[in-house]
C-alpha cells in the first residue's frame, strides 16, 4: 500500500493542480483569473507528461554521450540510461500552443477591456443585455 | 454556480484518479511509454541524423512537418493579436 501511494501520488498531485485550472476556468468570473486558471491546467499536463518519461537509477536527459567520436553507428546505446525522448517532444509542442493561445486569450481580454472598461463578466453580460 | 462547478471539478479529479490506478509507478523504466517506440529513436536517432541530442533530431527531423506546421500556429496567433489590438475604427 505504502509502495502504491510512493509510486502513484505524482500523478495526484497534477490532478490536483488540473482541479485547481478547471474550478478556476469555470467558476471565475473575472476574466483574467480564468485564463490563469487555463494555464495552471495546461502546466498540469505538461508536468503530467514529463513524469511519464522519467526513468529511475542513473538516468540523463536524452543527449547521446560520446556521439562525436566514430560517427555512432558501431556503438551501441543503452536504453536505460537515457530518459524517454518522445514526451519532451511532445511537450515542446504543446509549449508553443499554451504560448500561442496565451496570447490570443489575453489580447481578446484587451479588447473586451476597450469596449466595456470591465472585465467582469456577469458586468459584461449585463452591459450587453442593457444594449 | 460555483458549488456546482465544484462538483464537477471533483468529479473529473475523482475520474482521472480512478484512472491513475492502472498507471505504471513513477519511473519505472518498464513503462509501457518507455518500451514500444522510444528505443527505437534512442538506438537509431544518431544515424539517421547525426544528431546527439534526440529531442532535437526527433522535433526537426522525424517529426519536421510538425514543426513546420507548428510555426503555422504560432503565425496565426501573431496574426490574430495583430489584427486584435490594431488601433483603428472599431471602438
Amino acid at each position: 500500500m505504502f509502495e502504491f501511494v510512493v509510486g502513484h501520488y505524482n500523478y495526484w498531485m497534477y490532478i490536483g493542480l488540473m482541479m485547481i485550472g478547471f474550478y478556476a476556468m469555470m467558476a471565475k468570473r473575472n476574466l483574467i483569473k480564468k485564463i490563469i486558471g487555463m494555464n495552471i491546467f495546461q502546466s498540469a499536463i505538461i508536468l503530467f507528461y514529463i513524469s511519464a518519461s522519467v526513468k529511475k537509477g542513473g538516468v540523463t536527459v536524452p543527449i547521446l554521450e560520446h556521439a562525436h567520436g566514430g560517427h555512432g553507428a558501431d556503438h551501441a546505446v543503452d536504453v536505460m540510461q537515457y530518459a524517454n525522448p518522445l514526451p519532451h517532444v511532445l511537450m515542446l509542442t504543446a509549449i508553443v500552443v499554451m504560448v500561442a493561445t496565451l496570447g490570443v486569450a489575453v489580447a481578446v481580454c484587451i479588447m473586451i477591456y476597450r469596449r466595456y472598461n470591465t472585465l467582469e463578466e456577469d458586468e459584461i453580460i449585463m452591459s450587453i443585455k442593457r444594449g | 454556480m460555483k458549488a456546482l462547478s465544484l462538483i464537477t471539478g471533483l468529479l473529473v479529479g475523482a475520474g482521472l484518479i480512478y484512472g491513475t490506478l492502472d498507471m505504471p509507478k513513477w519511473g519505472d523504466p518498464h513503462s509501457a511509454a518507455s518500451t514500444h517506440v522510444s528505443p527505437y529513436y534512442l538506438h537509431h536517432s544518431l544515424e539517421h541524423t547525426a544528431t546527439p541530442n534526440v529531442v532535437t533530431s526527433v522535433l526537426a527531423d522525424y517529426r519536421g512537418y510538425d514543426t513546420l506546421g507548428e510555426t503555422t500556429v504560432i503565425f496565426t496567433a501573431g496574426m490574430a493579436c495583430l489584427l486584435l489590438l490594431r488601433r483603428g475604427r472599431s471602438r
